[in-house]
Protein backbone atom coordinates (compact mmCIF):
# COMPACT_ATOMS: atom_id res chain seq x y z
CA UNK A 1 0.00 0.00 0.00
CA UNK A 2 2.90 2.33 0.73
CA UNK A 3 4.20 1.86 -2.80
CA UNK A 4 0.75 2.71 -4.15
CA UNK A 5 0.48 5.80 -1.96
CA UNK A 6 3.94 6.98 -3.00
CA UNK A 7 2.98 6.53 -6.64
CA UNK A 8 -0.26 8.51 -6.25
CA UNK A 9 1.47 11.17 -4.14
CA UNK A 10 4.09 11.63 -6.85
CA UNK A 11 1.30 12.41 -9.35
CA UNK A 12 -0.19 15.07 -7.10
CA UNK A 13 2.94 16.54 -5.55
CA UNK A 14 2.64 19.98 -7.15
CA UNK A 15 -1.13 20.39 -6.91
CA UNK A 16 -3.86 20.91 -4.31
CA UNK A 17 -3.55 22.12 -0.74
CA UNK A 18 -2.32 19.65 1.88
CA UNK A 19 -5.76 18.69 3.24
CA UNK A 20 -7.31 18.06 -0.19
CA UNK A 21 -4.19 16.27 -1.37
CA UNK A 22 -4.22 13.94 1.63
CA UNK A 23 -7.85 13.00 1.05
CA UNK A 24 -7.36 12.56 -2.69
CA UNK A 25 -4.30 10.36 -2.17
CA UNK A 26 -6.30 8.21 0.25
CA UNK A 27 -9.23 7.75 -2.17
CA UNK A 28 -7.07 7.13 -5.25
CA UNK A 29 -4.78 4.72 -3.38
CA UNK A 30 -7.73 2.77 -2.00
CA UNK A 31 -9.30 2.42 -5.45
CA UNK A 32 -5.98 1.42 -6.98
CA UNK A 33 -5.42 -1.13 -4.23
CA UNK A 34 -8.90 -2.55 -4.86
CA UNK A 35 -8.04 -3.04 -8.52
CA UNK A 36 -4.84 -4.83 -7.53
CA UNK A 37 -6.82 -7.05 -5.14
CA UNK A 38 -9.35 -7.85 -7.89
CA UNK A 39 -6.58 -8.74 -10.33
CA UNK A 40 -4.82 -10.92 -7.75
CA UNK A 41 -8.11 -12.66 -6.93
CA UNK A 42 -8.63 -13.36 -10.62
CA UNK A 43 -5.24 -15.10 -10.78
CA UNK A 44 -2.78 -12.35 -11.75
CA UNK A 45 0.51 -12.52 -9.79
CA UNK A 46 0.83 -9.65 -7.30
CA UNK A 47 3.86 -8.07 -8.97
CA UNK A 48 2.11 -8.06 -12.35
CA UNK A 49 -1.11 -6.75 -10.82
CA UNK A 50 0.73 -3.79 -9.26
CA UNK A 51 2.56 -3.07 -12.51
CA UNK A 52 -0.58 -3.28 -14.68
CA UNK A 53 -2.61 -1.14 -12.27
CA UNK A 54 0.00 1.60 -12.18
CA UNK A 55 0.44 1.58 -15.97
CA UNK A 56 -3.29 1.80 -16.62
CA UNK A 57 -3.99 4.30 -13.86
CA UNK A 58 -3.29 7.51 -15.79
CA UNK A 59 -1.28 10.67 -15.29
CA UNK A 60 -1.43 13.94 -13.36
CA UNK A 61 -3.37 15.43 -16.27
CA UNK A 62 -6.00 12.71 -15.93
CA UNK A 63 -6.48 13.54 -12.25
CA UNK A 64 -6.75 17.26 -13.05
CA UNK A 65 -9.33 16.47 -15.75
CA UNK A 66 -11.71 15.59 -12.94
CA UNK A 67 -11.38 19.12 -11.59
CA UNK A 68 -11.89 20.96 -14.86
CA UNK A 69 -13.15 24.12 -13.17
CA UNK A 70 -10.15 24.26 -10.89
CA UNK A 71 -7.44 22.74 -13.05
CA UNK A 72 -6.54 25.98 -14.87
CA UNK A 73 -6.29 27.72 -11.50
CA UNK A 74 -4.11 24.92 -10.13
CA UNK A 75 -1.84 25.11 -13.18
CA UNK A 76 -1.64 28.90 -12.91
CA UNK A 77 -0.74 28.60 -9.21
CA UNK A 78 2.00 26.13 -10.09
CA UNK A 79 3.42 28.44 -12.77
CA UNK A 80 3.50 31.36 -10.33
CA UNK A 81 5.15 29.22 -7.64
CA UNK A 82 7.77 27.89 -10.07
CA UNK A 83 8.48 31.40 -11.38
CA UNK A 84 9.01 32.68 -7.84
CA UNK A 85 11.38 29.79 -7.16
CA UNK A 86 13.31 30.61 -10.35
CA UNK A 87 13.61 34.30 -9.46
CA UNK A 88 14.67 33.41 -5.92
CA UNK A 89 17.32 30.99 -7.23
CA UNK A 90 18.74 33.60 -9.64
CA UNK A 91 18.98 36.23 -6.90
CA UNK A 92 20.38 33.67 -4.48
CA UNK A 93 22.94 32.57 -7.04
CA UNK A 94 24.22 36.09 -7.68
CA UNK A 95 24.30 36.99 -3.99
CA UNK A 96 26.30 33.87 -3.06
CA UNK A 97 28.66 34.18 -6.04
CA UNK A 98 29.09 37.92 -5.36
CA UNK A 99 29.98 37.17 -1.77
CA UNK A 100 32.50 34.59 -2.89
CA UNK A 101 34.09 37.05 -5.34
CA UNK A 102 34.34 39.61 -2.57
CA UNK A 103 35.91 37.12 -0.17
CA UNK A 104 38.22 35.77 -2.82
CA UNK A 105 39.54 39.12 -4.02
CA UNK A 106 39.52 41.29 -0.92
CA UNK A 107 39.22 39.65 2.47
CA UNK A 108 41.37 36.63 1.90
CA UNK A 109 44.36 37.90 -0.10
CA UNK A 110 46.25 34.74 0.70
CA UNK A 111 44.08 32.98 -1.90
CA UNK A 112 44.39 35.74 -4.49
CA UNK A 113 46.43 33.55 -6.75
CA UNK A 114 43.64 31.03 -6.97
CA UNK A 115 40.25 32.25 -8.20
CA UNK A 116 38.26 29.68 -6.25
CA UNK A 117 35.03 31.67 -6.63
CA UNK A 118 34.85 30.36 -10.22
CA UNK A 119 34.47 26.82 -8.88
CA UNK A 120 31.65 27.95 -6.59
CA UNK A 121 29.99 29.91 -9.42
CA UNK A 122 30.01 26.90 -11.74
CA UNK A 123 29.01 24.42 -9.05
CA UNK A 124 26.11 26.55 -7.88
CA UNK A 125 24.77 27.00 -11.41
CA UNK A 126 22.75 23.80 -11.00
CA UNK A 127 20.34 25.71 -8.73
CA UNK A 128 18.92 28.29 -11.20
CA UNK A 129 19.24 25.79 -14.06
CA UNK A 130 17.09 23.21 -12.23
CA UNK A 131 14.57 25.89 -11.22
CA UNK A 132 14.51 27.15 -14.81
CA UNK A 133 13.81 23.65 -16.07
CA UNK A 134 11.02 23.15 -13.53
CA UNK A 135 9.48 26.47 -14.60
CA UNK A 136 9.75 25.40 -18.24
CA UNK A 137 7.90 22.16 -17.44
CA UNK A 138 5.14 24.07 -15.64
CA UNK A 139 4.70 26.48 -18.54
CA UNK A 140 4.79 23.66 -21.07
CA UNK B 1 -13.11 5.17 -29.15
CA UNK B 2 -14.14 8.46 -27.53
CA UNK B 3 -11.81 10.22 -25.12
CA UNK B 4 -12.82 11.74 -21.80
CA UNK B 5 -12.22 15.23 -23.24
CA UNK B 6 -15.34 14.99 -25.40
CA UNK B 7 -17.64 13.55 -22.76
CA UNK B 8 -16.02 15.28 -19.78
CA UNK B 9 -19.08 17.30 -18.78
CA UNK B 10 -21.18 14.18 -18.44
CA UNK B 11 -18.95 11.96 -16.32
CA UNK B 12 -20.73 13.04 -13.14
CA UNK B 13 -24.08 12.03 -14.62
CA UNK B 14 -22.74 8.68 -15.82
CA UNK B 15 -21.36 7.83 -12.37
CA UNK B 16 -24.53 8.91 -10.61
CA UNK B 17 -26.64 6.80 -12.97
CA UNK B 18 -24.53 3.69 -12.38
CA UNK B 19 -24.55 4.18 -8.62
CA UNK B 20 -28.33 4.68 -8.62
CA UNK B 21 -28.67 1.22 -10.09
CA UNK B 22 -26.32 -0.43 -7.61
CA UNK B 23 -23.70 0.51 -5.00
CA UNK B 24 -20.24 -0.04 -6.47
CA UNK B 25 -16.58 0.40 -5.58
CA UNK B 26 -14.15 2.39 -7.73
CA UNK B 27 -12.70 -0.31 -9.93
CA UNK B 28 -16.13 -1.91 -10.34
CA UNK B 29 -17.37 1.43 -11.72
CA UNK B 30 -14.47 1.57 -14.19
CA UNK B 31 -15.21 -1.99 -15.32
CA UNK B 32 -18.94 -1.31 -15.65
CA UNK B 33 -18.30 1.73 -17.88
CA UNK B 34 -15.94 -0.26 -20.12
CA UNK B 35 -18.43 -3.11 -20.29
CA UNK B 36 -21.48 -1.00 -21.14
CA UNK B 37 -19.71 1.13 -23.70
CA UNK B 38 -17.90 -1.89 -25.16
CA UNK B 39 -14.60 -0.07 -24.52
CA UNK B 40 -15.65 2.84 -26.75
CA UNK B 41 -15.33 5.34 -23.91
CA UNK B 42 -11.77 5.57 -22.69
CA UNK B 43 -11.89 7.10 -19.21
CA UNK B 44 -8.68 6.89 -17.23
CA UNK B 45 -9.05 5.46 -13.76
CA UNK B 46 -7.19 8.47 -12.36
CA UNK B 47 -9.97 10.70 -13.72
CA UNK B 48 -12.77 8.39 -12.63
CA UNK B 49 -11.58 8.00 -9.03
CA UNK B 50 -10.89 11.73 -8.75
CA UNK B 51 -14.41 12.50 -10.02
CA UNK B 52 -15.78 10.06 -7.44
CA UNK B 53 -13.85 11.91 -4.73
CA UNK B 54 -15.18 15.24 -6.01
CA UNK B 55 -18.77 13.93 -6.00
CA UNK B 56 -18.32 12.73 -2.45
CA UNK B 57 -16.98 16.13 -1.41
CA UNK B 58 -20.09 17.71 -2.94
CA UNK B 59 -22.23 15.27 -0.96
CA UNK B 60 -23.75 13.82 -4.14
CA UNK B 61 -22.53 10.35 -3.17
CA UNK B 62 -21.26 8.81 0.04
CA UNK B 63 -18.92 5.95 0.75
CA UNK B 64 -18.95 3.07 3.19
CA UNK B 65 -16.72 0.08 3.74
CA UNK B 66 -18.34 -3.11 2.55
CA UNK B 67 -17.37 -6.72 2.06
CA UNK B 68 -16.66 -8.10 -1.39
CA UNK B 69 -18.22 -11.50 -1.98
CA UNK B 70 -14.77 -13.07 -2.39
CA UNK B 71 -11.77 -11.28 -1.00
CA UNK B 72 -11.00 -8.13 0.98
CA UNK B 73 -13.02 -5.10 1.92
CA UNK B 74 -13.99 -2.48 -0.63
CA UNK B 75 -15.00 1.17 -0.34
CA UNK B 76 -18.46 1.24 -1.87
CA UNK B 77 -20.27 4.35 -3.03
CA UNK B 78 -23.98 5.11 -3.01
CA UNK B 79 -26.01 8.08 -4.21
CA UNK B 80 -27.40 10.52 -1.65
CA UNK B 81 -30.88 12.10 -1.98
CA UNK B 82 -29.09 15.27 -3.03
CA UNK B 83 -27.27 13.27 -5.71
CA UNK B 84 -30.58 11.90 -7.02
CA UNK B 85 -32.00 15.42 -7.28
CA UNK B 86 -28.87 16.58 -9.08
CA UNK B 87 -29.14 13.64 -11.46
CA UNK B 88 -32.78 14.49 -12.33
CA UNK B 89 -31.74 18.05 -13.02
CA UNK B 90 -28.89 17.03 -15.35
CA UNK B 91 -31.18 14.60 -17.17
CA UNK B 92 -33.61 17.47 -17.85
CA UNK B 93 -30.71 19.53 -19.23
CA UNK B 94 -29.58 16.56 -21.31
CA UNK B 95 -33.09 16.15 -22.81
CA UNK B 96 -33.17 19.83 -23.70
CA UNK B 97 -29.71 19.61 -25.28
CA UNK B 98 -30.80 16.53 -27.23
CA UNK B 99 -33.88 18.37 -28.53
CA UNK B 100 -31.76 21.32 -29.62
CA UNK B 101 -29.18 19.13 -31.36
CA UNK B 102 -31.89 17.05 -33.03
CA UNK B 103 -33.63 20.21 -34.25
CA UNK B 104 -30.42 21.35 -35.90
CA UNK B 105 -28.61 18.16 -36.87
CA UNK B 106 -31.59 15.81 -37.00
CA UNK B 107 -31.39 14.66 -40.59
CA UNK B 108 -27.63 14.14 -40.40
CA UNK B 109 -27.57 12.07 -37.23
CA UNK B 110 -30.71 9.97 -37.53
Amino acid sequence: MNKIKRFVASLLKDFFNEADKKELIEILSTSLQEKIDDLVESGTPLEDAVKISMQEFGSTKDVLDAFQDESSKLKADLRIRRRSQLIFSIFGYFIIVGLCVFLNLTLLPIFNDFLWFVVVAIGLLFWPVVMGYRYYLAVK
Amino acid sequence: MISSDVIRGHIDTIILKLLMEKDMYGYELANEISLRTKNKFDIKEATLYAVVQRLEMKNLIQSYMGEKSHGGKRRYYKVTPFGRAYYSETISEWKLLKEIMMAILGSDIS
